[in-house]
Order: structure tokens, then C-alpha cells, then sequence
């Protein structure tokens, strides 16, 4: 037999989206997903078919599913978020390093959906403004991690990264985990430029457990690091505190 | 879906902050998956209590498709225990842009289903545990939401494989219902094995097909 190997492995798609391939057949097919984009895709798309027949067979489950399931998650480790997802292929090029490296934002980003934002420029407004101002916010920094450019890097302000894009023009910093600034104080994000000005970024404060995100739109053309610093409240005009992150491009 | 009563168990549980947030706005979980994926990304960062909203959006559907495969209901349970257990476990490893985390979840609850069947296969006749019952079991309270969804979601599945041929949708039903690999299935419908793998996929491009024009 001679049907799973060289062009002919296109044709697994269809038993492999409906779990109709032995192991070693699924793993010979997973190697050659990760270098067929149009396969990728064709998997992506019937694979909601299969949620649909399965979504068809919903029944509510035993109550004794959810407590065991609770339960023995609290002695389950988890596996570390790796880049390599098929174990059997995937030689490390610079390719899949860049690609590996460019999830973590978009994952953080769809994580930070479900979470209190400490977003710039929320003030003291209605519950439904505030909504509207981190929706606002969430879409902005979705707009730039995942802007085909968009590449990542530790800010070091807590556990954090930036994340920069220069077709949107723009640089997104969050993370977790973020000390307080002092009293009276509040974080700028600030633009180093090439030629030795900084350029001043938004103001933003983490919330309580140390959460935060902010973006800030400007041209990245000339631009040479990023930096965050203490300053009064309402940021300033140029660099005045402490800087407690700083990151050179 | 469970989305609803799954907001109310949320809400009526400890008020977490995420989970107060996320709450902010009930929408039926089958349009909203990009809440799905965010719990999921929560959950892969450990966060239990997303988890368990998680647990809400997905175990009537994970339940549901092992025990369509396995047909036991005491073996299905076990099943979507090892599944929902592999979703904690492996959630770090999602990613948002290889697909819905619906798909990536309820993947992972077919596959285990599907080897289950394959292993017991091999230690018992079938016939044997489809006699087993789920007497003395209790359900979790039937949600209504998710009960008319699941309706609905077989209603499309039934018209959908009305509309297949009918190698096609042989082919389908003994591959993820009943288990069968791509040999299995040629063998049982007496085509070739090209035959058998060409009828899976163009059987699933045409309910694709189908299914993209309703929404």
C-alpha cells in the first residue's frame, strides 16, 4: 500500500478530521499539515463539521463527571505551552521559532478577554463606559498582535512583554504580576528615538493582582527602545522617575 | 447550549472577578466561541474556575459524542473524565489560530472516545456493553438551553446526512460514530481504501458546504 505516502498524503484529510487514522498514520499526517498550509486550513474548516455531529449528541452528563473532573484537575499538571505541538516532525528552524514566538501575545490577548483590564484613560465613568473603553482597548491590541509583523519581547515589568507592529504603528506592553508603582505615582510607556528623545507613550496602572495592558499608536519608524517609568499622576512630557522596564529594539 | 446556565452557576459561585466580567453579557456559547477560547487560555494558565465555566460550555457535548461512540454510559463518563482532564492538561498548548477551541476540545473527547472503543473492541464483544444502563446514575439537571440546542444541532445533522450519498454517509457514521478506521471502513462497505478516504472527505466538505450557508 502505497496511499499514505508522497502526494497522496492530501487524501489522509478526510480520515484523519474524522479519527479514522492509526497513530503512526495520524502522526505521518500531522508532519505533512505542518508544511501544507492548504491542508492546515482544510483541517481547520471540517473540523467544525465534527463539532456540529458532536454538539448533535450533547446529553448532560452524570453529576459525578464534574466533581471528578474538579478534582482530579487540582492533581493534574499541566503541560508547559512549548512550541512543538507534534513531537514526531518540527525541526526547529527560525521559521517556527518566530511563529512559536508570536503566540504568546495572541494568547494573552484572548486570556485578557475574559479579564479585568487596568486600561489607560478609564476614569471615573459608568460601569457600561468602562466596558466600552476596555472593549475599545482589546480590540486595539488584538489589532496589533496579530498583525502579520507583530513580534514579541520581555518588558521585564512583572512577568510581561511588549508586543510591536510596524505596519499598525503601533506597541502593545502587558503582562501580569506588576508591582505597584509608588504612591501618587503611575507608569508612562515611553518611545526611545535614535536621534535621543523619547517620546511620551499613555500613563497606566496595574490592577490589584498585577494585571495590565496598554498600547500606544505611533510610528515605529526611528524608534530604538521602549521604556516604562514612575511618574506623577497623568504622566508627564518627558522622562522624569524612576524607569523600571526597558526594553532596546 | 449551556451558556446561560452556565452564566448562572458563575454567578451564583464564588465571584471571581474574571468570572464576574465574563458574565457581564449571557450569549448562547455556540455564537460566542471566542468566550470558549478564553476560558481556555485561562485554564491553560491554571485558573480551575475558568476551567469549570469551561466545564459548563462543553461536558454535555463531550459527554455526548463518547457515549454515541462507546455506547456504554458508565464507560462514556470515564471517557470524557480522561477527556476533559486532557483538555486541563494540554491547554497551554492551544492555539487560538489553528482553530475553535470547540473543535480543539471536542477533538480531543472523539479521540479518546475512539481509542476507548478500539481497546474495548479487543476485550469484549460491543454487544455486551450496550446492554450495560445508566440505572442509578443522576444527570446533572437537564438544562433546557442546551438540551434545544443539541436538538437543533441534530436536526441540521440529520438533514445534512440526508443530503450526502449514501457511501458517504456510511462512510462518516462508521468512522466517527462507531470508530472504524479507514480500512475498517473500506472493508465494510466493500470499496477500495482510496474509495473509503476520498468518501470522508468530500462526505464532510458537503456538509461544510451546507452548513456555511445557514449561518
Amino acid at each position: 500500500m502505497t496511499e499514505s505516502n508522497g502526494a497522496d498524503v492530501h487524501a489522509l484529510i478526510g480520515p484523519y478530521v474524522v479519527g479514522a487514522l492509526s497513530p503512526a498514520e495520524a502522526a505521518e499526517f500531522e508532519a505533512h499539515l505542518a508544511e501544507c498550509s492548504a491542508c492546515a486550513a482544510e483541517v481547520t474548516s471540517l473540523r467544525e463539521v465534527t463539532v456540529t455531529l458532536a454538539d448533535a449528541e450533547a446529553t448532560p452528563p452524570p453529576a459525578s463527571l464534574r466533581s471528578s473532573v474538579m478534582a482530579a484537575i487540582g492533581t493534574t499538571a499541566q503541560v508547559t505551552p512549548g512550541p512543538v505541538e507534534t513531537p514526531e516532525v518540527t525541526p526547529v528552524d527560525e521559521v517556527s521559532e518566530r511563529r512559536a514566538r508570536k503566540m504568546w501575545p495572541r494568547i494573552a490577548v484572548a486570556a485578557a478577554s475574559v479579564l479585568v483590564l487596568a486600561a489607560v484613560g478609564i476614569g471615573v465613568g459608568s460601569a457600561y463606559q468602562q466596558r466600552q473603553q476596555t472593549r475599545a482597548l482589546e480590540h486595539d491590541v488584538m489589532m496589533v498582535t496579530t498583525a502579520p509583523d507583530a513580534h514579541a519581547m520581555d518588558l521585564g515589568l512583572g512577568q510581561s512583554h511588549l508586543v510591536m507592529s510596524d505596519s499598525m504603528g503601533a506597541v502593545v506592553a502587558m503582562g501580569d504580576n506588576a508591582p505597584m508603582p509608588a504612591s501618587g505615582m503611575e507608569y508612562q510607556l515611553w518611545l526611545m528615538m535614535e536621534d535621543g528623545s523619547s517620546h511620551p507613550g499613555p500613563t497606566f496602572m496595574p490592577h490589584s493582582d498585577g494585571e495590565f495592558m496598554t498600547v500606544m499608536s505611533a510610528p515605529m519608524d526611528g524608534v530604538v527602545g521602549v521604556a516604562v517609568t514612575e511618574e506623577p499622576a497623568g504622566g508627564s512630557p518627558a522622562p522624569t522617575g524612576q524607569t523600571v522596564a526597558l526594553v532596546h529594539l | 447550549m449551556d451558556h446561560v446556565g452556565a452564566q448562572s452557576r458563575a454567578q451564583r459561585g464564588a465571584q471571581s472577578r474574571a468570572q464576574g466580567r465574563a458574565g457581564a453579557e449571557p450569549v448562547p456559547a455556540g455564537a460566542n466561541p471566542d468566550s470558549l477560547a478564553a476560558l481556555l487560555v485561562q485554564s491553560g494558565r491554571g485558573s480551575a474556575p475558568a476551567f469549570e465555566q469551561l466545564y459548563n460550555q462543553v461536558a454535555g457535548s463531550v459527554f455526548g459524542i463518547a457515549l454515541r461512540v462507546v455506547r456504554d454510559p458508565q464507560l462514556a463518563e470515564d471517557v470524557a473524565q480522561e477527556a476533559l482532564v486532557d483538555v486541563w492538561r494540554l491547554a497551554p498548548r492551544y492555539r487560538p489560530d489553528a482553530g475553535s477551541a470547540r473543535s480543539w476540545i471536542l477533538t480531543i473527547a472523539h479521540r479518546r472516545a475512539v481509542d476507548r472503543v478500539r481497546t474495548e473492541q479487543a476485550h469484549r464483544a460491543r454487544s455486551q456493553a450496550n446492554s450495560v444502563t445508566a440505572a442509578g446514575q443522576s444527570a446533572e439537571p437537564d438544562d433546557v438551553v442546551e438540551t434545544m440546542f443539541a436538538e437543533w444541532q441534530a436536526a441540521r445533522v440529520r438533514k445534512g446526512f440526508a443530503a450526502l450519498t449514501q457511501l458517504q454517509r456510511e462512510a462518516l457514521e462508521l468512522a466517527f460514530y462507531k470508530g472504524y478506521t479507514h480500512r475498517e471502513v473500506a472493508e465494510s462497505l466493500n470499496v477500495p481504501l482510496g474509495t473509503a478516504k476520498a468518501r470522508l472527505r468530500d462526505g464532510l466538505i458537503k456538509l461544510r458546504d451546507m452548513w456555511e450557508v445557514e449561518k
